[in-house]
C-alpha cells in the first residue's frame, strides 16, 4: 500500500501541533479542541488503515520508511538512520495510542478549562513522540523520541494539574532523565562492541547483538542491567515505581488517561525490543530473577493499593501491580506465557484508560478522588455504575472481558515453562493465582466505596453521563467486551512476532 | 620582503587582515569624534568578513598539509584553517551582539574593538604557534585582552572582580612559566618538535609530566576546570553581557585549538595526563552543575554552563583518538551557536527591562511565543536534549569516549550522570518562562541586531542537527589532518 507512509503518521501529530501553536491560529477554545477532535479521528483512520491493509503471515518488520532531508540520511557517517518500520507488536501500540488521544479529546472539554492551545498542541507532540518510540528501527532514533516524550508530558502535568503537580511533574522528569542516562549509555556500549565484533558500524535494532562468545558474560549483564533500569522506571516496577501513583494523584484527568494508556506500554515495548531481542543469553539467565520480581511486584503494589484512600492513587497501584503479571508472561520463556504478555499488555492500556475515564466523570462532578468523602454515586449515577461495572470487572479478569484470557495464558505458560527451576516457577504460578484474588479485592473495594455505599446528602443532586461521556464509555467498553469474547484476533496479528522472537531465544 | 609577503600570503593572511584593522581603528579612535561611534562597529565587522574570506584563499598544500611560516613559527594546516574560521565566526556575532554597551560608551568605541581585534588576533595566534614561547605570548596576550574588556563593563564592582581575575590568570600563567623554565633545564629546547624528539630519546619523564601539569594549568584555568574554576561565577557578574559572551566563547576555543595539538605531541609519553584529564572534567561537570542547580542570577547560572560545557569537551579530548578529537570540534560547532545565541537571548532581556534574574522570565511565553520559542531551542541544544544539534553532538562526543577501553566507562557514566543535573539547571529557566504568572515586562522588538542573532542560532542549531552527517565529515577531516 503505498499510500500508507509511516512519515505521515508519525509527523502529522508534529505538524498539527505547530499549527496550532502558532498565533494566527484562532485562540477560541471550540475552534481549538474541534479541529483537534477533526485531526485525531482522522488520523486514527488513517493509523486503522495500516492494520487493515497489515499481512500478518509476514515474518519481521513491514511498512519500512526512511526519513530523509533532500536525499541525505541523518547521520549516515556514523550508521544511524531514521528508518521506521511496523512490526505486529508496535502495529497494535500504535493504533491503541492513537484512539486513546481521540478518547482523550472527547473527554478534555471538561477538564482542560485553561490555555487551550498549549494543552492540544502539547497532547499532538506527545502522541508524535510515543508513535515514533514504537516505529523507530534505529536505536538512537528510540532515544530521540524516548526522551521527546517527556518534555510535553511535563507540561500536561505541571499546567494543568492540581496545586501540587509542579512539584510531582518534577520528580518524575528528574526520575525520567536518570534512568534515560543508563538506557543511553547501554546503547553507546552496544553500538561500539557491536562494531567491535562485527565491524559494522549500525544502529540497526534488528542487526545488533552482544555475541556471546566474543564478550564476557559479566559484560554482557552490565549493558543488560542497565538497559532493564532504562525500561523498568518507565513501566514502572516496583522500588522504581514512587513517581506514577505520585503523577496520577496530581494530574488532571484526560492526562491520566494519556499516561496510563500510552506512556507506560511503551517500557513493556523496550524490554522486548532490546533487552529479550539483543541479550536472549543474558534474559535467560535472569528469567527466574524477573519472575521473582514480578510477583513481588503484584504483591507489594496491591498490598499499597488496598490501604489507599484515594481512587486515583488506588487504580495507579492497582496498574503497578498488574503490570507484575506481563513481567511473570514475558519471564516464562515460552509461546503462551509471550503472547499472554503482550496481551496483558494491551488489556492493561484499556482497562486503566476506561477507569480514569470513569474516575475523570466522578471527579468532574464531585470534586474529590477521596472515599471517605463519595459513596452510592450509583443511586444518582446508574449509568456510570454499569459502565464501571464492566470496566472493574474487565480489570479482575472476569470470563469474556478483556484480562481473562491474557492471565489465564500468563498462568498456563508459568506452569508450562520449563526452566531450570521448576519447583520454584510452579510456586509462582499458584502465588500469581492467588493475586487474581488480590485484585478482585481492591478493585471491588473501589467499585463499592464509590457506587454502592450509603449516599452523601451533598451528592443527591448530581446529573448522570452526558452523551460525549457514554460515546466514550460504550466505545471503550466495547473494546472491554470484544477482545474478551474474541481474544484470537489480537493474538493472530502478533503471532509472527512472538515466533521470531522465540527463535532468537531458542526455546 | 619577497618571503615575508610569501609567508603572509601562506600562512598568515587572516592575522594580517586583522593587524591592519587593529592599527587603522587606533588611527580613527584619535581622529573620529564621538558622534561617529557608529562607525566602529562597521569598522570592526568589514575587518572580521575581510578575515574571514581570506581564511577560503589559504593554499592547503597537498602532499603533507602543513604550511610553514616565518622559520617554522606559524604552521598552517586545515586544523588550524577550522579554528581560525570558528574564531571569526563567534567574533563577528559578538560584534553585533556589543552595539549597545558601545551606545553607552561612545567615547571609547574604537577602543574597545581595538582590544577586541587584539584578543582575536592573539587566539587566532594561540592556535598556530609551534613552540612554547610563542605559546606564552599569545596565551598571555589573550588574557589581558580579556581583562581590559572586562574593564569596559558598566556594572559597579567590574573593577573589582575583573581585577580577581587578573590576579588568577596571572597566577595560572606564572604556573605556566615555572613549568616552562623545568621543560627548558630538561631538554635544552622549546619548540614543540624538539621536546617531542628529547621525550622520544629519554626515558626519565616523572619531571616533565610534573612541568607539563603545571604549564597545563593555564588553560585549565581559561576552560573554568575544576581547580581554577573559582573564578566564573564572579567574573561573569562582575561582566556586561557581551564580554560575558565573549569569555565564554574565543578563549574555550583558542585553548581547545592549542590543546589538541599539544597533547597529540606530547600523550604519547605522558599516559597519565588522560586519567588526570578525564578525572579533572568528571568533577568539575559534577561540582560545577550542583553549584548551578542553585543559581537564581542568570549570569552565574551561564558561568557555570560554560565551565560544565568545556568540562564534557574535555573529556571528549582526554581519551584523544580521532574520532573524539573529530566530536570534539563537532561539540564545540554547535556549542558557539547555541551558547551565543543563549547570550543574545539574555542581552535583548536584560536590554529592554534591566532585570537579569531567573525569575523574571516568569510568563514570558504569553507576551512574546517566537522569543520563547527560539530561546528554548538554544537551552535545549546547550542541554543537549532531542530534536536539536545538541543532541547529536553530544550523542558523537559519548560514542567516542565509550569506544576507547573499558578503563573509562566508569568516568563516562558518572559524567552523564552529573550532566543530567545540568539539564536541570536549564530546565529552571524554561521552566519559569512557561509559568502562569501575570507579569508586565515586555521585549523591546527594535532592537535588532541580538533578535537576528538569536533566532540565527536557533535556526542553525537545529539545522545542524538534522544535517549533522555533512559537519561530522567535515570535522574528521579536519581532526584527521592534525
Amino acid at each position: 500500500m503505498n499510500f500508507l507512509s509511516l512519515i505521515t503518521l508519525i509527523f502529522a501529530p508534529i505538524a498539527a501541533a505547530i499549527l496550532i501553536l502558532i498565533p494566527k491560529f484562532p485562540n477560541h477554545q471550540v475552534k481549538v479542541r474541534r479541529f483537534a477532535k477533526v485531526f485525531a479521528s482522522i488520523h486514527f483512520i488513517y493509523a486503522m488503515l495500516f492494520l487493515v491493509f497489515f499481512d500478518t503471515g509476514l515474518y519481521g518488520m513491514s511498512y519500512e520508511k526512511e526519513l530523509t532531508f533532500f536525499n541525505i540520511s541523518w547521520l549516515k557517517s556514523m550508521g544511524i538512520s531514521a528508518k521506521f518500520a511496523l512490526d505486529g507488536i508496535s502495529l497494535l501500540l500504535v493504533v491503541l495510542t492513537c484512539f486513546i488521544v481521540l478518547v482523550t479529546f472527547v473527554l478534555s472539554k471538561m477538564h482542560i478549562r485553561t490555555k487551550h492551545k498549549l494543552y492540544y498542541s502539547m497532547v499532538f507532540l506527545f502522541e508524535s513522540a510515543i508513535l515514533g518510540i514504537l516505529c523507530a528501527k534505529d536505536m538512537f532514533m528510540f532515544f530521540v523520541f524516548w526522551e521527546l516524550s517527556l518534555i510535553p508530558l511535563y507540561f500536561l502535568i505541571s499546567q494543568w494539574g492540581n496545586s501540587e503537580a509542579r512539584r510531582a511533574a518534577m520528580k518524575f522528569t528528574l526520575a525520567s532523565f536518570t534512568a534515560n542516562v543508563f538506557l543511553f549509555f547501554a546503547m553507546l556500549i552496544l553500538y561500539y562492541y557491536n562494531f567491535a565484533v562485527s565491524n559494522v558500524l549500525t544502529a540497526n535494532i534488528d542487526s545488533l547483538s552482544m555475541d556471546e562468545s566474543l564478550y564476557p558474560v559479566w559484560f554482557q549483564v552490565f549493558v543488560f542491567v542497565n538497559f532493564l533500569i532504562g525500561f523498568v522506571v518507565r513501566i514502572p516496577f516496583v522500588f522504581f515505581h514512587s513517581w506514577y501513583p505520585d503523577i496520577q494523584n496530581k494530574a488532571s484527568a484526560p492526562v491520566n488517561m494519556l499516561i496510563a494508556g500510552t506512556f507506560l506500554s511503551t517500557g513493556v515495548y523496550g524490554l522486548i525490543r532490546f533487552n529479550m531481542q539483543i541479550f536472549p543469553e543474558v534474559f535467560k539467565l535472569f528469567a527466574p530473577v524477573l519472575m521473582c520480581w514480578g510477583v513481588v511486584n503484584i504483591i507489594y503494589a496491591g498490598a499499597l493499593s488496598i490501604i489507599q484512600q484515594e481512587i486515583k492513587k488506588i487504580s495507579a497501584y492497582a496498574q503497578i501491580s498488574m503490570m507484575g503479571f506481563v513481567m511473570i508472561g514475558l519471564a516464562c520463556l515460552n509461546q503462551v506465557g509471550f503472547n499472554g504478555a503482550v496481551f496483558m499488555m494491551l488489556a492493561l492500556a484499556v482497562v486503566f484508560t476506561s477507569l480514569y475515564a470513569i474516575i475523570s466523570s466522578v471527579q468532574f462532578r464531585t470534586k474529590t478522588t477521596y472515599l471517605t468523602a463519595l459513596g452510592g454515586l450509583g443511586q444518582v449515577m446508574p449509568k456510570c455504575m454499569y459502565f464501571s461495572l464492566i470496566v472493574c470487572f474487565g480489570a479482575i479478569g472476569v470470563p469474556f472481558l478483556i484480562t481473562f484470557a491474557p492471565k489465564l495464558m500468563i498462568l498456563s505458560g508459568a506452569i508450562l515453562s520449563n526452566l531450570e527451576e521448576e519447583l520454584m516457577v510452579k510456586i509462582v504460578a499458584i502465588i500469581g493465582l492467588l493475586a487474581i484474588i488480590f485484585a478482585s479485592g481492591y478493585i471491588m473495594y473501589l467499585f463499592y466505596k464509590v457506587f454502592c455505599s450509603v449516599l452523601l446528602e451533598q451528592w443527591k443532586r448530581l446529573k448522570d453521563l452526558s452523551p460525549q461521556e457514554i460515546s466514550v464509555m460504550s466505545a471503550l467498553c466495547l473494546v472491554i467486551i470484544y477482545f474478551g469474547v474474541y481474544p484470537m484476533s489480537v493474538i493472530q496479528i502478533y503471532q509472527s512476532v512472538s515466533n521470531l522472537l522465540l527463535d532468537i531465544l531458542q526455546v | 620582503m619577497n618571503e615575508i609577503i610569501n609567508d603572509i600570503l601562506n600562512a598568515y593572511l587572516p592575522e594580517s587582515i586583522i593587524i591592519v584593522f587593529i592599527i587603522l581603528s587606533l588611527i580613527a579612535s584619535l581622529f573620529f569624534n564621538t558622534s561617529l561611534y557608529k562607525l566602529s562597529k562597521w569598522f570592526t565587522l568589514l575587518g572580521i568578513t575581510l578575515a574571514l574570506g581570506s581564511t577560503f584563499f589559504l593554499p592547503i598544500d597537498q602532499n603533507d598539509m602543513e604550511i610553514f611560516a616565518f622559520n617554522g613559527e606559524i604552521v598552517s594546516n586545515i586544523y588550524t584553517i577550522f579554528f581560525k574560521i570558528l574564531i571569526l565566526m563567534s567574533s563577528f556575532f559578538l560584534t553585533l551582539l556589543s552595539k549597545n554597551l558601545i551606545r553607552e560608551k561612545r567615547d571609547r568605541a574604537f577602543e574597545f574593538f581595538t582590544v577586541f581585534l587584539c584578543a582575536v588576533l592573539f587566539s587566532m595566534c594561540t592556535v598556530s604557534v609551534t613552540d612554547f614561547a610563542g605559546l606564552f605570548f599569545s596565551i598571555e596576550g589573550l588574557g589581558l585582552c580579556s581583562y581590559l574588556l572586562l574593564n569596559f563593563s558598566k556594572t559597579p564592582n567590574a573593577k573589582q572582580l575583573s581585577f580577581g581575575y587578573f590576579v588568577q590568570e596571572g597566577t595560572s600563567a606564572f604556573l605556566f612559566l615555572f613549568g616552562l623554565s623545568y621543560l627548558y633545564g630538561l631538554c635544552g629546547q622549546i619548540s614543540f618538535n624538539g621536546v617531542s624528539d628529547y621525550l622520544a630519546q629519554n626515558n626519565s619523564v616523572v619531571l616533565l609530566t610534573f612541568a607539563f601539569i603545571l604549564m597545563l594549568c593555564i588553560f585549565l584555568f581559561k576552560l573554568g576546570i575544576v581547580p581554577f574554576s573559582s573564578w566564573v561565577a564572579d567574573t561573569f557578574e562582575g561582566a556586561s553581557y557581551p564580554i560575558a559572551a565573549y569569555i565564554s566563547t574565543i578563549p574555550v576555543i583558542a585553548s581547545f585549538g592549542i590543546l589538541a595539538r599539544l597533547l597529540l605531541i606530547f600523550i604519547n609519553y605522558l599516559p597519565v595526563l588522560k586519567i588526570l584529564f578525564i578525572t579533572l572534567a568528571m568533577l568539575t561537570i559534577f561540582f560545577s552543575s550542583l553549584c548551578a542547580i542553585r543559581q537564581t542570577a542568570i549570569k552565574r547560572l551561564m558561568a557555570y554552563s560554560m565551565s560544565v560545557q568545556s568540562a564534557i569537551m574535555l573529556l571528549g579530548l582526554s581519551v584523544f583518538s580521532v574520532f573524539s578529537l573529530s566530536g570534539v570540534l563537532f561539540y564545540m560547532l554547535c556549542y558557539i551557536f547555541a551558547n551565543i545565541g543563549v547570550w543574545a537571548a539574555i542581552l535583548l532581556f536584560y536590554d529592554s527591562c534591566k532585570k537579569e534574574n531567573i525569575d523574571d522570565f516568569n510568563g514570558l511565553i504569553f507576551h512574546r511565543p517566537y522569543y520563547v520559542i527560539a530561546f528554548t531551542i538554544v537551552l535545549i541544544a546547550l542541554a543537549g536534549l532531542a530534536p536539536t544539534s545538541g543532541f547529536v553532538s553530544k550523542l558523537y562526543l559519548f560514542s567516542a569516549v565509550a569506544r576507547s577501553g573499558f578503563l573509562f566507562l566508569p568516568f563516562l557514566i558518572i559524567s552523564m550522570l552529573a550532566a543530567v543535573i545540568m539539564i536541570f539547571a536549564y530546565w529552571k529557566l524554561i521552566r519559569s518562562m512557561f509559568r502562569r504568572v501575570d507579569s508586565n515586562v515586555s521585549i523591546d522588538t527594535h532592537i535588532v541586531s541580538p533578535k537576528f542573532i538569536l533566532y540565527a542560532c536557533a535556526l542553525t542549531s537545529v539545522l545542524l542537527g538534522i544535517f549533522a552527517d555533512k559537519i561530522i565529515q567535515l570535522c574528521q577531516f579536519a581532526a584527521y589532518y592534525l
